[in-house]
Protein backbone atom coordinates (compact mmCIF):
# COMPACT_ATOMS: atom_id res chain seq x y z
CA UNK A 1 0.00 0.00 0.00
CA UNK A 2 2.61 2.48 0.72
CA UNK A 3 4.44 1.96 -2.65
CA UNK A 4 1.61 2.83 -4.15
CA UNK A 5 0.88 6.26 -2.64
CA UNK A 6 4.66 6.77 -2.93
CA UNK A 7 4.35 6.77 -6.42
CA UNK A 8 3.20 9.99 -7.88
CA UNK A 9 0.07 10.77 -9.88
CA UNK A 10 1.66 13.21 -12.13
CA UNK A 11 4.85 15.20 -13.02
CA UNK A 12 5.52 18.85 -14.20
CA UNK A 13 8.87 20.72 -15.06
CA UNK A 14 9.30 24.18 -12.82
CA UNK A 15 9.18 27.27 -14.35
CA UNK A 16 9.71 29.69 -12.08
CA UNK A 17 11.40 29.65 -8.46
CA UNK A 18 9.31 29.37 -5.31
CA UNK A 19 9.74 27.62 -2.16
CA UNK A 20 8.49 24.45 -3.47
CA UNK A 21 10.92 24.17 -6.29
CA UNK A 22 13.74 24.90 -3.94
CA UNK A 23 12.45 22.12 -1.80
CA UNK A 24 12.20 19.75 -4.90
CA UNK A 25 15.63 20.83 -5.70
CA UNK A 26 17.44 20.27 -2.25
CA UNK A 27 15.76 16.65 -2.88
CA UNK A 28 16.54 15.66 -6.50
CA UNK A 29 20.45 17.07 -6.21
CA UNK A 30 20.45 14.04 -2.95
CA UNK A 31 18.83 11.39 -5.36
CA UNK A 32 15.26 11.75 -4.52
CA UNK A 33 12.01 12.24 -5.82
CA UNK A 34 10.58 14.16 -2.93
CA UNK A 35 10.22 14.13 0.49
CA UNK A 36 7.66 11.07 0.23
CA UNK A 37 10.19 8.91 -1.52
CA UNK A 38 12.76 10.11 0.67
CA UNK A 39 10.66 8.90 4.10
CA UNK A 40 10.71 5.73 2.31
CA UNK A 41 14.33 5.45 2.61
CA UNK A 42 14.54 7.02 6.04
CA UNK A 43 11.41 5.95 8.04
CA UNK A 44 13.02 6.56 10.99
CA UNK A 45 14.46 10.31 10.30
CA UNK A 46 13.36 13.31 10.82
CA UNK A 47 14.89 15.92 8.21
CA UNK A 48 16.83 18.71 9.41
CA UNK A 49 15.39 22.22 8.60
CA UNK A 50 16.72 26.03 8.87
CA UNK A 51 14.47 27.51 11.83
CA UNK A 52 14.15 30.84 10.02
CA UNK A 53 12.77 29.94 6.68
CA UNK A 54 12.15 25.92 7.16
CA UNK A 55 14.77 25.50 4.18
CA UNK A 56 15.70 21.44 4.53
CA UNK A 57 19.38 21.95 5.89
CA UNK A 58 20.76 18.50 6.03
CA UNK A 59 20.37 15.28 3.76
CA UNK A 60 21.40 11.61 3.47
CA UNK A 61 22.20 11.06 0.11
CA UNK A 62 20.24 8.20 -1.77
CA UNK A 63 23.24 6.04 -3.27
CA UNK A 64 25.81 5.75 -0.28
CA UNK A 65 24.39 7.64 3.02
CA UNK A 66 26.95 10.20 2.81
CA UNK A 67 25.01 13.71 3.98
CA UNK A 68 24.52 16.83 2.19
CA UNK A 69 24.13 20.27 3.75
CA UNK A 70 22.61 23.14 2.33
CA UNK A 71 22.41 27.20 2.56
CA UNK A 72 20.32 28.74 4.90
CA UNK A 73 19.13 30.98 1.74
CA UNK A 74 18.14 30.23 -1.63
CA UNK A 75 20.34 27.67 -3.66
CA UNK A 76 18.36 26.67 -6.86
CA UNK A 77 20.12 29.41 -9.43
CA UNK A 78 17.58 30.72 -12.45
CA UNK A 79 19.45 28.18 -14.80
CA UNK A 80 18.74 25.30 -12.55
CA UNK A 81 15.33 25.82 -12.52
CA UNK A 82 13.67 23.79 -15.67
CA UNK A 83 16.29 20.93 -14.43
CA UNK A 84 13.02 20.85 -11.40
CA UNK A 85 10.47 17.96 -11.30
CA UNK A 86 7.54 18.52 -9.39
CA UNK A 87 5.68 15.67 -8.44
CA UNK A 88 1.82 15.08 -7.53
CA UNK A 89 0.67 12.51 -5.38
CA UNK B 1 92.15 62.90 -23.48
CA UNK B 2 88.01 62.56 -23.83
CA UNK B 3 87.88 60.36 -27.38
CA UNK B 4 91.04 58.49 -27.00
CA UNK B 5 88.49 56.43 -23.73
CA UNK B 6 85.24 56.81 -25.61
CA UNK B 7 84.19 53.46 -27.60
CA UNK B 8 84.20 53.48 -31.39
CA UNK B 9 81.25 55.00 -33.13
CA UNK B 10 79.16 52.31 -34.51
CA UNK B 11 77.00 54.50 -36.99
CA UNK B 12 77.87 57.85 -38.18
CA UNK B 13 75.92 60.69 -35.98
CA UNK B 14 75.65 57.93 -33.44
CA UNK B 15 76.56 58.81 -29.81
CA UNK B 16 78.95 56.15 -27.84
CA UNK B 17 76.44 53.37 -25.89
CA UNK B 18 76.93 54.36 -22.28
CA UNK B 19 77.22 51.86 -19.47
CA UNK B 20 74.02 51.02 -17.16
CA UNK B 21 75.09 50.84 -13.57
CA UNK B 22 72.77 49.78 -10.81
CA UNK B 23 72.01 53.47 -8.67
CA UNK B 24 74.81 54.37 -5.80
CA UNK B 25 77.37 51.83 -7.03
CA UNK B 26 81.08 53.39 -7.83
CA UNK B 27 80.45 52.47 -11.67
CA UNK B 28 77.54 54.96 -11.31
CA UNK B 29 79.50 58.11 -10.79
CA UNK B 30 81.81 57.63 -13.55
CA UNK B 31 81.08 60.28 -16.36
CA UNK B 32 79.35 58.34 -18.86
CA UNK B 33 77.45 55.48 -16.95
CA UNK B 34 73.89 55.54 -17.48
CA UNK B 35 71.92 54.89 -13.89
CA UNK B 36 69.27 52.31 -14.53
CA UNK B 37 66.19 52.90 -12.17
CA UNK B 38 65.97 51.05 -8.97
CA UNK B 39 63.95 47.44 -9.41
CA UNK B 40 60.59 46.95 -8.49
CA UNK B 41 59.77 46.25 -5.41
CA UNK B 42 57.07 43.83 -6.28
CA UNK B 43 54.09 44.48 -3.63
CA UNK B 44 51.52 43.66 -5.36
CA UNK B 45 53.49 40.41 -7.07
CA UNK B 46 52.28 36.65 -6.46
CA UNK B 47 54.47 35.38 -4.21
CA UNK B 48 55.03 31.48 -3.95
CA UNK B 49 53.55 29.16 -1.05
CA UNK B 50 54.63 26.03 -0.21
CA UNK B 51 52.88 22.65 -0.05
CA UNK B 52 50.05 23.42 2.08
CA UNK B 53 48.72 20.96 5.05
CA UNK B 54 45.59 20.20 3.44
CA UNK B 55 47.09 19.30 0.51
CA UNK B 56 48.91 16.06 2.03
CA UNK B 57 45.50 15.52 4.32
CA UNK B 58 43.26 15.48 0.93
CA UNK B 59 45.86 13.18 -0.78
CA UNK B 60 46.32 10.83 2.12
CA UNK B 61 42.07 10.61 2.10
CA UNK B 62 42.26 12.29 6.36
CA UNK B 63 38.75 14.51 5.25
CA UNK B 64 35.92 12.85 5.90
CA UNK B 65 34.53 13.57 2.65
CA UNK B 66 33.79 11.75 -0.78
CA UNK B 67 36.59 12.64 -2.98
CA UNK B 68 34.62 12.87 -6.52
CA UNK B 69 35.80 15.21 -8.76
CA UNK B 70 32.18 14.79 -10.95
CA UNK B 71 30.55 17.03 -8.31
CA UNK B 72 27.19 17.56 -8.86
CA UNK B 73 26.72 21.34 -8.23
CA UNK B 74 29.05 22.87 -5.96
CA UNK B 75 28.48 20.41 -2.93
CA UNK B 76 30.96 18.39 -0.84
CA UNK B 77 29.48 15.00 0.15
CA UNK B 78 30.54 14.73 3.85
CA UNK B 79 31.10 11.05 4.92
CA UNK B 80 30.31 12.15 9.30
CA UNK B 81 28.02 15.06 10.28
CA UNK B 82 29.41 18.29 10.42
CA UNK B 83 28.02 18.93 13.81
CA UNK B 84 29.78 15.94 14.86
CA UNK B 85 33.38 17.40 13.43
CA UNK B 86 36.10 18.61 15.72
CA UNK B 87 36.46 21.76 14.60
CA UNK B 88 39.61 22.48 16.44
CA UNK B 89 41.34 20.17 14.15
CA UNK B 90 39.55 20.60 10.90
CA UNK B 91 38.76 23.88 10.48
CA UNK B 92 41.85 25.49 10.75
CA UNK B 93 43.04 22.72 8.08
CA UNK B 94 40.65 23.50 5.90
CA UNK B 95 41.61 27.04 5.93
CA UNK B 96 45.09 26.37 5.49
CA UNK B 97 43.87 24.74 1.64
CA UNK B 98 42.91 28.46 1.00
CA UNK B 99 46.50 28.97 -0.41
CA UNK B 100 45.85 26.45 -3.19
CA UNK B 101 45.01 27.59 -6.70
CA UNK B 102 45.25 24.15 -8.04
CA UNK B 103 41.68 21.83 -8.90
CA UNK B 104 40.27 19.54 -6.80
CA UNK B 105 42.37 21.17 -3.58
CA UNK B 106 40.91 24.89 -4.10
CA UNK B 107 37.66 23.57 -4.63
CA UNK B 108 37.38 21.56 -1.53
CA UNK B 109 39.06 23.75 0.65
CA UNK B 110 36.69 26.41 -0.17
CA UNK B 111 33.73 24.57 0.22
CA UNK B 112 34.95 23.14 3.03
CA UNK B 113 35.30 26.09 4.96
CA UNK B 114 31.90 27.45 3.83
CA UNK B 115 30.00 24.33 4.75
CA UNK B 116 31.92 24.28 8.22
CA UNK B 117 31.19 27.95 8.87
CA UNK B 118 27.47 27.37 7.41
CA UNK B 119 26.73 25.07 10.47
CA UNK B 120 29.46 25.19 12.99
CA UNK B 121 27.35 27.84 15.37
CA UNK B 122 28.66 27.93 18.72
CA UNK B 123 31.92 25.88 17.40
CA UNK B 124 33.57 28.56 15.62
CA UNK B 125 34.67 30.85 18.15
CA UNK B 126 37.13 29.10 20.16
CA UNK B 127 38.42 28.08 17.27
CA UNK B 128 39.11 31.95 16.04
CA UNK B 129 42.89 31.96 17.11
CA UNK B 130 44.23 29.07 15.09
CA UNK B 131 42.49 30.47 12.42
CA UNK B 132 44.72 33.62 11.90
CA UNK B 133 47.87 32.34 10.54
CA UNK B 134 46.16 30.33 7.93
CA UNK B 135 44.34 33.68 6.40
CA UNK B 136 47.63 35.80 6.96
CA UNK B 137 49.06 33.20 4.63
CA UNK B 138 46.48 32.96 2.39
CA UNK B 139 46.61 36.91 2.19
CA UNK B 140 50.24 36.95 1.44
CA UNK B 141 50.27 34.95 -0.94
CA UNK B 142 49.09 38.24 -3.22
CA UNK B 143 47.35 35.99 -5.82
CA UNK B 144 43.96 37.91 -6.55
CA UNK B 145 42.11 35.06 -6.76
CA UNK B 146 43.38 33.47 -3.50
CA UNK B 147 42.96 37.12 -1.74
CA UNK B 148 39.26 37.24 -3.09
CA UNK B 149 38.30 34.17 -2.11
CA UNK B 150 39.84 34.63 1.09
CA UNK B 151 37.92 38.41 1.46
CA UNK B 152 34.45 35.96 0.78
CA UNK B 153 35.08 33.76 3.61
CA UNK B 154 35.94 36.70 6.11
CA UNK B 155 32.85 38.07 5.33
CA UNK B 156 31.20 34.90 5.97
CA UNK B 157 33.51 34.33 9.42
CA UNK B 158 32.21 37.64 11.03
CA UNK B 159 28.54 36.40 10.53
CA UNK B 160 29.42 32.78 11.20
CA UNK B 161 27.99 33.32 14.70
CA UNK B 162 27.71 35.72 16.86
CA UNK B 163 30.83 37.38 18.70
CA UNK B 164 32.98 36.30 15.96
CA UNK B 165 33.54 39.53 14.74
CA UNK B 166 34.76 40.66 17.70
CA UNK B 167 37.10 38.20 18.26
CA UNK B 168 38.29 39.25 15.33
CA UNK B 169 39.27 42.57 16.05
CA UNK B 170 42.46 41.56 18.20
CA UNK B 171 44.10 40.10 14.75
CA UNK B 172 43.32 43.39 13.06
CA UNK B 173 47.33 43.80 12.89
CA UNK B 174 47.51 40.26 10.83
CA UNK B 175 44.85 40.30 8.38
CA UNK B 176 44.41 43.96 7.53
CA UNK B 177 48.12 44.75 5.98
CA UNK B 178 47.55 43.19 2.97
CA UNK B 179 44.32 44.10 2.34
CA UNK B 180 45.93 48.13 2.66
CA UNK B 181 47.58 47.18 -0.53
CA UNK B 182 44.87 46.20 -2.47
CA UNK B 183 42.38 48.72 -1.42
CA UNK B 184 42.80 50.90 -3.96
CA UNK B 185 42.96 48.48 -6.63
CA UNK B 186 40.01 48.95 -8.70
CA UNK B 187 39.00 49.50 -12.26
CA UNK B 188 38.90 52.63 -13.75
CA UNK B 189 36.54 51.66 -17.05
CA UNK B 190 35.23 54.87 -17.61
CA UNK B 191 31.41 53.95 -18.37
CA UNK B 192 32.25 50.72 -19.62
CA UNK B 193 30.98 47.50 -18.05
CA UNK B 194 33.33 45.92 -15.48
CA UNK B 195 32.61 42.31 -15.17
CA UNK B 196 34.25 41.30 -12.62
CA UNK B 197 31.73 43.70 -10.05
CA UNK B 198 29.24 40.58 -11.24
CA UNK B 199 31.54 38.07 -10.64
CA UNK B 200 32.42 39.59 -7.12
CA UNK B 201 35.70 39.57 -8.47
CA UNK B 202 36.76 43.22 -8.32
CA UNK B 203 39.31 42.86 -5.45
CA UNK B 204 38.52 46.77 -4.36
CA UNK B 205 35.36 46.72 -4.01
CA UNK B 206 35.38 43.29 -1.95
CA UNK B 207 37.86 44.81 0.24
CA UNK B 208 36.05 47.41 1.17
CA UNK B 209 32.79 45.11 1.73
CA UNK B 210 34.73 43.27 4.25
CA UNK B 211 35.82 46.10 6.00
CA UNK B 212 32.23 47.24 6.29
CA UNK B 213 31.26 44.00 7.21
CA UNK B 214 34.28 43.93 10.01
CA UNK B 215 32.87 47.30 11.27
CA UNK B 216 29.24 46.49 11.68
CA UNK B 217 30.53 43.48 13.43
CA UNK B 218 33.56 44.04 15.68
CA UNK B 219 31.71 46.04 18.19
CA UNK B 220 32.75 49.57 19.27
CA UNK B 221 36.39 49.35 18.89
CA UNK B 222 36.54 48.11 15.44
CA UNK B 223 36.19 50.94 13.69
CA UNK B 224 39.52 53.01 15.67
CA UNK B 225 41.60 49.45 15.16
CA UNK B 226 40.57 49.61 11.52
CA UNK B 227 41.51 53.23 10.77
CA UNK B 228 44.96 52.50 12.18
CA UNK B 229 45.45 49.82 9.93
CA UNK B 230 44.12 50.97 7.26
CA UNK B 231 44.15 55.57 7.11
CA UNK B 232 42.12 55.58 4.13
CA UNK B 233 39.03 53.64 5.51
CA UNK B 234 35.96 55.75 6.34
CA UNK B 235 33.51 54.38 8.71
CA UNK B 236 30.09 53.36 7.58
CA UNK B 237 28.27 53.47 10.47
CA UNK B 238 29.65 56.86 11.57
CA UNK B 239 28.96 58.93 8.48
Amino acid sequence: MAAVEAKPKSVRRAKYWDENVEEAYRFQLAGYRDEIEYSKFHPQEVIDRWPHNNYIKKLKRRNDGLFYYYNKERECLDKEIHKIKLYTH
Amino acid sequence: MATAVAPPLSRKGASPKAATADAFTVKAYTGNAKVSSPPKAGALEPRPYKPTDFRKFYDRGDFPIALEHDTKGNKIAWKVEIEKLDYHHYLPLFFDGLCETAHPYEFFARQGVHDMLEHGGKKILPVIPQLIIPIKNALNTRNVKVICTTLKILQHLVISSELVGEALVPYYRQILPILNIYKMKNLNSGDGIDYSQQKRENIGDLIQETLEAFERHGGEDAFINIKYMIPTYESCILN
